[in-house]
């Protein structure tokens, strides 16, 4: 595409060299200040990263540094000026050109290129037939057929590209997905009308385990094993088919010694017992040797509190006695209750353990635990309601009862179903034969109902619900969305959904495409539930968090880390985000906002005291240290090594997500470590470092890099606070190539924060991608100034952001494949 | 071709959820399945790929000459298969000019995965424009299709990595699979066993009467067709990227009518006793790939693929090996700079992969076929797109070739070609074998002689 504006231009170019000797003059002598002023600009300051050899954001500005101008390289001088211009390039940590030197340089090639004819009309780009990805697949199935479920879990991972899993021209069909689609949209076609099938008793539908340690080798034949919990718990998710009854069904251990035991060790003093001893020649039967070996073990120390609960509410309590035979005399705890179908959390736990200050004194030495919950199992459904699916009277519009249909029904039900399935008007070309597919089943004997359900299954299996078409404008033209398209975009950048039936009123109305109502409906949508989207799919791929799933902390190095504590610090940082977002603050608040969500166990993995119990309270923070998105041990684990802290990686995650200058890849050709130099035993990892960064052409980028990462590491590779790396106290001083110094984590934060333009203008190009579903290419460059100009007028609130992207050209424009602009 | 439906499912179940080992394998297809015989028992390719390279001097044997029998004593990565010493061989010095820089850079674990089955220098990008080549496994399976109810399976062990840009500037769509479909379509791998086994054996709510299969049947077809026709139609008005997703989706749409229109004539069906199999991935890494394993053992035996692909992991991998005492990350270790304590353990992983492998040569060879076992009638590499992982080497790659592949194969020996002989010679000849006649494959030179002794 470029290749054809390129060599349009280019010919342009020289039918001006041929037919205008002036312009020819013109051209040449800012080829000559090009060569003059601005290749020597390039030298010094872009070369470095963007050469032959690094070919940094595949970018290789050494020809053109070196030759000075070409004819060819029209678009490269273009996102040349434009990074220039908008203060991205050099990157933070470069020295930085004086004003008046980038100045000249901007507009000499501004000039160059206006008077090459290099003039860019608006382009807003265009986004390809989007297909909807796995997150979207299984919110929009449930909006659109109010089923509970999750099909899309089972289909092939996304692809992503440019950091989102949403972007339209990498998501691919493929064999394998499309016969997920077609069992998927089966079993949702008849659990919609129909209703998951009730079975004739109640059997066991599920059965959970927990981990046992760090490193079990667990297997179940027809379950699920959870993740481990130091601390005994044991929670998950179930979906529950129906409206009915359930039967809990859990063991629960706590092993404790006996009193006579332990004073028998000298761990006890002996105190005056309270079963009394047999005299010496009694003999005791079989059941009383038993009761009193019962009794002693109850007496050994106070029983522990348990609590069950479904999605937060305690359905049982229960006070759990030592027992020396870890429970299995005990018995299985069985309730049951009423729930109401859908996807709910359970969880069954000591609460008592979140308040240990080590939760290793929950395991033996043995490396069992002394408190835990062994396994849960479901049981059900009992006493189920008539199986009504929830979603029935959102299909059969015409409020008949099963086998009350009426024949004219069919192409209402059909039309609406199309309707919300294509987020769009429909044709009679297009429900025609659809109704056809009802009449086919009813043909067969089968009746309305099937009928309806293969109607269902046929459209969640068209392109048209499965890709978000918006069509072309006619060639070399630029045309504004209509407001069905808008509502979709809408809908998908802040909920991941498709657009409710307020939107959809709207788009019918025509009114979606006024400034006011766009506010009002941003504004709206920003408020409902479903706007936690945003934090839990939009920022945990922009911050990469996604990784958390996949890191493996060493437990012989942090014991204290298990999957639990992995689970809360993303629930810390979803929780935090969503909290800027819903409060609408300013989005620089990321860095250093002060106040953080922690339950007790987190509380006591950063040393943060006064907080207990499992569940997240919001709390205030006045130690700057744990202030902020870089303190949270999410962004501090999934940026190291299982084993270590890596500054690297650290430095480079801040500089990739907070402040868009992703460091050059290192170079295939980098020379070893000279291990000779210096021995590497007995040295920090800072120490270390700095070996690195003797050599100049690793400290050339590793000076961008490293300092950031060495203000960070006094937070351990699982962000637990630490002063000291083995026995030296480590040192989190570091300066910035542009000379910016700071101490310390919370001087680095302050340093960052100080980068106002480039966290903001890389926020703006983060929501945009994402908003839109493609990458963003020099064109958009105007776009995402004025999406920062606009946000800094309203204190950069997360709002200001949101609807100045969705006010921008790119979206709420489309232009032709094929675009001069 | 008659679909297996009369395995007894608890059988294959019970050793999905628990043990490692299927139960003998014979019992399960019945005898009035296929008549192999050995004049007409179908060869198979089998590609198992590891990421990261492999420890290279202990994995070559030393030899001085071009040709020579297996040594006594194998090289440590590959004591873990001495017993299996007369079913493998080993080949050196093949090569995949494809996976080296070539003037695009760093990228060599993107590169490496591209071009392992293709041949080809992918395109270096991470956005949307991606390209590689068509690779072996998916040419053959365009051309086995018609055959079997499966063209091919793409199975791996490990998710794709996410995030767009996955190796310097490569998309992560080239480290995370290997098979290429079209130049610009990767193949995306299936990682769940349940999931595996629902789409070779049948979901778990199939019925058996066949009227009732037959109308079910019609009425999929009616649903497709319809579909089919939505999607012509509206491709005519689309743009020209457009209109390739629509191609995408057009395409598969079919791929799976040809497949129920092949099932169509199937009544013989033993009723199903079907429990779902484990939900969820296996806990461990040695689980999970016996379980891919075995039932990768049963889709050859009963015939529904002649094409596999296996990814341990994907290129760049960074899984942790606790179980044989590795706390740190895969690729980390692999970038030892000469480390001996690093270099122990990424040997390490690797002798844990190739007892992995064992199993697997284990399962092929005692599954009987014909006048032998699967094992006879099948070509299996294993090996990667790079060799020296700290200095990511894409000549001499670890290839090691199992299986006497329907008498194309002698194994036993340790063949040494000549420096940068193309990979894709053997890519090449082994689709000859199947009977693909293809002139060639990437950058492949020819023919690869010496994999038999004949």
């Amino acid at each position: 595409m470029f290749l054809l504006i390129g060599t349009f231009v280019t010919l342009t170019v020289s039918a001006a060299y041929s037919a205008e000797n002036e312009t020819g003059a013109q051209t040449t002598s800012h080829v000559e200040t090009l060569q003059a002023v601005v290749a020597p600009f390039l030298t010094e300051h872009c070369v470095v990263c963007h050469n032959t050899r690094f070919r940094t954001s595949n970018l290789d500005l050494q020809a053109l540094a070196e030759d000075g101008s070409d004819g060819e390289q029209l678009e490269v001088w273009a996102r040349v000026v434009g990074k220039l211009r908008g203060g991205q390039m050099p990157p933070p940590g470069r020295p930085r050109p004086s004003d008046h030197n980038l100045n000249t340089v901007t507009t000499t090639i501004e000039n160059y290129l206006t008077d090459v004819g290099f003039h860019r009309r608006t382009d807003p780009g265009r986004v390809t037939a989007r297909r909807l990805n796995r997150v979207e697949y299984n919110n929009t199935v449930r909006s659109l057929l109010g089923i509970h479920s999750s099909p899309a879990d089972e289909f092939p991972l996304d692809d992503a590209g440019y950091g989102f899993d949403n972007i339209a021209d990498v998501l691919s069909v493929s064999p394998l997905l499309m016969e997920k689609y077609i069992a998927a949209a089966k079993r949702l076609s008849y659990r919609a009308v129909l209703g998951e099938p009730l079975p004739e008793a109640p059997s066991l539908l599920a059965r959970y385990m927990g981990k046992r340690s760090h490193d079990a080798i667990d297997a179940l034949a027809d379950g699920t094993i959870l993740p481990y919990s130091i601390r005994g718990a044991l929670y998950g998710d179930h979906l529950f088919p129906w409206n009915a009854e359930y039967e809990f069904r859990f063991r629960a251990a706590n092993y404790r010694r006996s009193r006579r035991q332990l004073i028998a060790s000298g761990l006890l003093a002996p105190e005056a017992r309270d079963v009394p001893e047999p005299s010496v020649d009694a003999v005791l039967t079989e059941a009383e040797k038993l009761d009193r070996f019962m009794e002693e073990a109850r007496q050994s120390q106070p029983p522990v509190p348990l609590v069950a609960t479904l999605d937060g509410k305690v359905f049982r309590e229960e006070r759990i006695e030592g027992s020396n035979a870890f429970g299995y005399d005990r018995g299985e705890f069985i309730t049951r209750l009423r729930v109401d179908a859908g996807i709910r959390h359970f969880r069954i736990s000591y609460p008592e353990t979140a308040n240990l200050d080590d939760p290793r004194e929950n395991i033996l030495a043995d490396g069992r635990r002394v408190l835990y919950v062994d396994y849960v199992d479901i049981v059900g459904p009992f006493d189920p309601e008539p199986n009504s699916p929830s979603g029935y009277d959102q299909i059969f519009v015409c409020r008949h009862r099963p086998g009350e249909h009426g024949e004219e029904c069919a192409g209402e039900i059909v039309s609406t179903l199309a309707r919300r399935a294509y987020r769009r008007p429909v044709t009679q070309s297009e429900t025609g034969p659809l109704v056809a597919l009802v009449r086919q089943a009813e043909a067969n004997g089968d009746g309305f109902e099937e009928g309806v359900r293969l109607a269902i299954q046929a459209v969640l299996l068209s392109p048209h619900f499965l890709f978000r078409i918006e069509k072309d404008p006619s060639v070399n033209t630029v045309r504004a969305l209509d407001d069905h398209e808008l509502a979709s975009r809408l809908s998908y950048f802040l909920w991941a959904d498709m657009p409710d039936e307020h939107l959809f009123t709207l788009a019918d109305e025509g009114r979606l495409s006024s400034p006011q109502t766009l506010k009002a409906e941003v504004q709206r949508m920003l408020a409902d539930p479903k706007a936690t989207n945003l934090a839990t799919d939009f920022a945990s791929q922009w911050l990469q968090l996604r990784g958390l799933t996949r890191v493996k902390p060493d437990p012989t190095r942090f014991p204290t880390v298990d999957d639990e504590l992995l689970d809360a610090m993303l629930t810390e940082t979803e929780l935090f985000i969503e909290a800027l977002i819903r409060e609408d603050r300013s989005a620089l608040d990321l860095i250093d906002a002060p106040f953080t969500f922690l339950n007790g166990p987190l509380a006591r993995h950063y040393g943060i005291p006064g907080i207990d119990g499992e569940t997240f309270q919001r709390v205030a923070l006045e130690d700057p240290r744990r202030r902020g998105i870089l303190s949270h041990g999410s962004v501090l684990t999934v940026s190291s090594y299982p084993t270590r802290t890596s500054p690297v990686l650290r430095g480079k995650w801040v500089l990739e997500n907070l402040l868009g200058a992703p460091p050059p890849d290192p170079p295939p050709d980098i020379p070893a470590l000279d291990d000779t130099d210096a021995s590497t035993s007995g040295l920090t990892l800072r120490e270390q470092m700095e070996i690195h960064r003797t050599n100049p052409s690793c400290a050339v980028c590793h000076s961008q890099i490293d300092p950031i990462g060495f203000g960070l590491e006094k937070y351990d590779a699982t962000g637990a606070w630490r002063t000291h790396e083995a026995d030296t106290p480590i040192n989190d001083t570091g300066t910035l190539p542009d000379g910016t110094s700071f101490h310390g984590p919370a001087e680095l934060k302050q340093a960052l924060r100080a980068r106002t333009d480039a966290f903001t203008r890389n926020l703006a190009e983060k929501l945009l991608t994402y908003a839109l579903g493609r990458g963003l290419e020099f064109y958009d460059d105007d776009a995402v100034k004025t999406i920062t100009d606009i946000a800094e007028t309203d204190g950069y609130r997360w709002s200001a952001f949101i609807n100045a992207v969705v006010d921008s050209e790119p979206f709420r424009l489309r232009r032709s494949e094929e675009y001069q602009p | 071709m008659t679909l297996q439906r009369s395995l007894p499912r608890r059988t294959i179940l019970r050793g999905l959820g628990t043990t490692l080992a299927l139960p003998f394998l014979d019992a399960m297809v019945p005898a009035f399945a296929r008549q192999l015989s050995t004049g007409d028992t179908p060869n198979r390719m089998v590609f198992v790929y590891v990421p990261n390279g492999i420890v290279m001097n202990a994995w070559t044997p030393v030899t001085q000459q071009p040709i020579t029998p297996l040594p006594a004593q194998l090289p440590r990565v590959l004591q873990p298969i001495s017993a299996y010493r007369n079913d493998f061989s080993i080949l050196s010095g093949l090569t995949h000019n494809g996976g080296r820089a070539l003037g695009d850079g760093p990228g060599d674990h993107a590169r490496a995965g591209a071009s392992y089955l293709t041949g080809v220098h992918p395109k270096k990008t991470f956005g949307a424009d991606i390209h590689a080549g068509i690779s072996a496994d998916q040419i053959a399976a365009s051309h086995l299709a018609t055959e079997t109810r499966f063209g091919s399976l793409e199975l791996g062990c490990e998710p794709g990595l996410l995030g767009g840009n996955c190796d310097s500037g490569y998309s992560c769509a080239y480290s995370n699979s290997i098979s290429w479909r079209t130049p610009s379509s990767p193949m995306p791998v299936e990682g769940h066993p349940r999931a595996i086994f629902e789409r070779l054996f049948g979901p778990d709510n199939y019925t058996t009467d066949p009227a009732e299969r037959a109308k079910q049947q019609q009425y999929d077809q009616s649903v497709l067709d319809l579909v089919l026709g939505d999607a012509r139609r509206l491709r005519q008005t689309l743009g020209s990227s457009d209109q390739h997703k629509l191609d995408e989706y057009l395409y598969s749409v079919r791929d799976i009518e040809t497949r129920i229109a092949s099932t169509e004539h199937e009544t013989d069906i033993a009723p199903p006793d079907i429990d779902r199999p484990a939900p969820g991935l296996p806990n461990n890494f040695q689980q999970h790939v016996r379980l891919m394993f075995d039932l990768t053992t049963i889709a050859l035996k009963a015939d529904l693929t002649r094409v596999v692909t296996l990814m341990f992991g994907t290129e760049l991998s960074n899984r942790v090996y606790r179980e044989i005492g590795v706390s740190e990350a895969h690729h980390g270790l692999t970038h030892h700079r000469g480390d001996p304590g690093k270099i122990e353990k990424i040997t390490q992983i690797n002798r844990f992969h190739v007892e992995q492998l064992g199993y697997f040569i284990d399962r092929l060879r005692s599954s009987p076929e014909g006048d032998g076992s699967v094992l006879d009638h099948a070509m299996v590499v294993y090996g990667g797109g790079i060799s020296d992982g700290n200095r990511h080497e894409h000549h001499d790659l670890p290839t090691l070739i199992a299986g006497r592949g329907n008498g194309h194969l002698t194994p036993g020996r340790h063949v040494v070609y000549p420096d940068e002989t193309p990979m894709a010679n053997l890519l090449l000849t082994m689709l000859h074998h199947l009977g693909i006649r293809e002139e060639s494959l990437g950058d492949s030179s020819g023919i690869l002689k010496h994999l038999s002794d004949v």
